[in-house]
């Protein structure tokens, strides 16, 4: 069900992009310097988590870049670094706005989160992405309260042995893998500045 | 116009977008597991394999025995490296003998005996270069002999060895399944790397002769004393009479407890490392079948033991596969081995093999590395001098010179002056 309609939402984003830079105006040529604050929710199978993010980096025209460092808690704590980018449509008060997110997950287990009775237990860093779109509502000269929504994957790759206590003697140690790749809805309400 | 259209739509897009794709999230969450297949060899084949070959480069350490001017170092489960220790400062390594399934050894004279899956096999070794099998005594250790419950062996009935199929290999290959951890794991227990290595002392002046026995170190599993060997498997000791060194006989074996661990031999006494405690064996009145005169209970741990005339060092480590929780050194005062009591304990990090040479104590702090007492006071021990450049296994200190098992290689250590002790190799 998923793997039909994620290329539909891609092509929603892009056409909607693509139609409306047309619409836009002529915004300043020069580099200003912006931080994103985002809090939000990722809504998956797991159950719904809080996230946290701050993106910081420079605009240009309608086109924003940054690099973002957060705190992702759905499944498990990781950390995520990621490169954004993303464009605004419109001059009013009220813009549109799509982003995109690449990056990687590093883990940062809780302890409740950390396993004691698997051998050798390692989570390793994985792919973070999020891309989706959203409202730009402008506070004041330069303050912005954003409203955004999109799609967020997370991946991590588990390794552990299990034992050969009750094996035959030389049996190879076993070594298994989870991966876990984690589709959300990811919801966030930021503060731009 | 088309903006004002997006504008007036944004809201109900967002939340049409959110009601669409919300219950779509799936987590794929797959499990890469390897699956393993035996290679089979018929145990006549299997037999004639056991011979010595080239040296081989050493990939995991496992027991060692010294004799003479010989190291033999265990590479579990393939065979034993021989490493010609004439000059402790340059150890060469000249040869290997293959013996697959092979954990422990011990050696007497121009003799080695060592455990090949089931069998004890009996090795000359009068020559280091060109180790010859002269005898298998066929499923004397059950609880490694796999291959002769699936051919229906009936121990002490003669067989085909062509008959019996041997596990000489694994083949693997992963496959991938999708996978629902849900909220809970299976409950696996760490392995024990340490509980599995071990081996033995001996003089590094002289060649190997005739009457010569080596010395085993405090994580052995087989021991010599006098004309007998004696070896412990998970929950017993059992005896060989090797007055024929190359026909070795069984004599007895004799019930200790679950989880055997180690065996020690002090003058007439063997002393029994299991996960609960030290179990004394005196083999002077009659060798072939030990008499428990003595035991020692502390918690569940892994425990090396060693002895002199009126101490007992007995080292507990964590190791998850004895279930254990504490990282201590215990010195248990036998100078009565039938009312052994505690006399003090020390903290250790993960402490594993140990040895005593005169009032000095070596210890194998696991990754900590290895740790030197003056131990003429077990009240108080002093430490001399602490190694921490390897992770520690077991260690045999004679002569001046200290041979010590490390995961990373065998490194030798100088102790002949106390206020100058150093690596001397690395191999």
């Amino acid at each position: 069900m998923f793997k039909m309609k994620c290329p539909i939402f891609i092509c929603i984003i892009l056409c909607t992009a693509a139609e409306l830079s047309a619409q836009q105006k002529t915004l300043p040529d020069r580099w200003q310097f912006h931080s994103v604050n985002n809090v939000g929710l990722l809504e998956g199978q797991t159950g719904s988590s809080f996230q946290l993010q701050t993106i910081n980096g420079a605009q240009y025209r309608s086109w924003f870049a940054g690099i973002g460092l957060g705190l992702d808690f759905y499944r498990y704590r990781t950390i995520p670094l990621f490169l954004d980018i993303r464009q605004e449509f419109g001059r009013s008060t009220k813009k549109l706005i799509v982003y995109a997110d690449i990056g990687i997950n590093f883990c940062w287990l809780t302890d409740n989160e950390k396993t004691t009775y698997l051998a050798n237990d390692k989570f390793n860093k994985g792919l973070y992405a999020d891309f989706g779109l959203g409202y730009k509502i402008g506070l004041g000269k330069t303050n912005n309260l954003l409203l955004t929504i999109g799609y967020s994957l997370k991946k991590l790759k588990e390794t552990y042995e299990t034992p050969e206590y009750y094996y035959p003697p030389n049996y190879p140690p076993d070594k298994e893998q989870i991966n876990y790749h984690l589709n959300r809805l990811s919801i966030k309400i930021g503060w731009e500045f | 116009m088309k903006w004002k259209i997006w504008q007036t739509n944004n809201i109900r897009f967002a939340f049409l977008f959110a009601f669409l794709f919300s219950g779509c999230m799936k987590d794929k969450i797959t499990k890469t597991y390897t699956i393993t297949t035996p290679i089979f060899e018929v145990l006549s084949k299997f037999r004639e394999s056991i011979k010595s070959q080239p040296a081989t480069d050493i990939s995991i350490t496992g027991k060692i025995s010294v004799i003479g001017k010989y190291i033999y170092l265990s590479e579990p489960y393939k065979g034993v490296h021989i490493i010609d220790n004439s000059n402790p400062a340059s150890p060469r390594n000249v040869s290997f003998i293959n013996i697959p399934g092979n954990e422990d050894m011990a050696i007497t004279g121009n003799t080695l005996y060592a455990d090949a899956y089931g069998d004890l096999v009996t090795l000359d070794i009068s020559n280091p270069l060109n180790v010859v099998a002269k005898n298998f005594a066929p499923n004397v250790f059950p609880d490694h002999a796999v291959y002769y419950y699936t051919a229906g062996y009936v121990p002490g009935t003669t067989f085909n060895p062509d008959s019996v199929n041997v596990i000489v290999g694994y083949s693997s290959r992963d496959t991938t399944v999708d996978y629902d951890p849900g909220n809970g794991y299976p409950v696996y227990y760490a392995n024990c790397p340490n509980c599995s290595l071990a081996p033995s002392p001996a003089a590094l002046t002289a060649n190997a002769s005739q009457n010569k026995t080596a010395t085993n170190g405090s994580t052995a599993r087989f021991s010599i004393i006098n004309q007998f060997l004696y070896t412990v498997g998970y929950s017993n000791l059992t005896t060989f009479d090797i007055s024929n060194s190359f026909t070795p006989a069984f004599t007895s074996t004799v019930q200790v407890d679950w989880h055997v661990e180690t065996i020690y031999p002090m003058k007439n006494k063997l002393f029994v490392g299991t996960n609960n405690g030290v179990y004394m064996y005196d083999v002077q009145s009659v060798p072939a079948k030990p008499a428990l005169v003595g035991q020692f209970t502390h918690i569940r741990a892994c425990d090396p033991v060693i002895a002199d005339d009126n101490y007992a060092y007995v080292t507990l480590n964590d190791s998850s596969a004895c279930l254990g929780v504490l990282d201590q050194l215990q010195i248990v005062n036998i100078k009565d081995i039938s009312n052994s009591f505690w006399v003090k304990s020390y903290q250790f990090t993960h402490p594993v093999g140990l040895s005593k040479d005169g009032d000095n104590l070596f210890i194998c702090d696991g990754r900590a590395g290895l740790k030197i007492y003056d131990a003429s006071d077990i009240n108080n021990l002093k430490l001399l001098k602490e190694f921490s450049d390897a992770t520690d296994y077991d260690v045999i200190a004679e002569n001046g010179i200290a041979i010590v098992v490390a995961a990373s290689g065998l490194y030798e250590y100088d102790y002949s002056q106390l206020g100058n002790i150093h690596l001397i190799s690395k191999l």
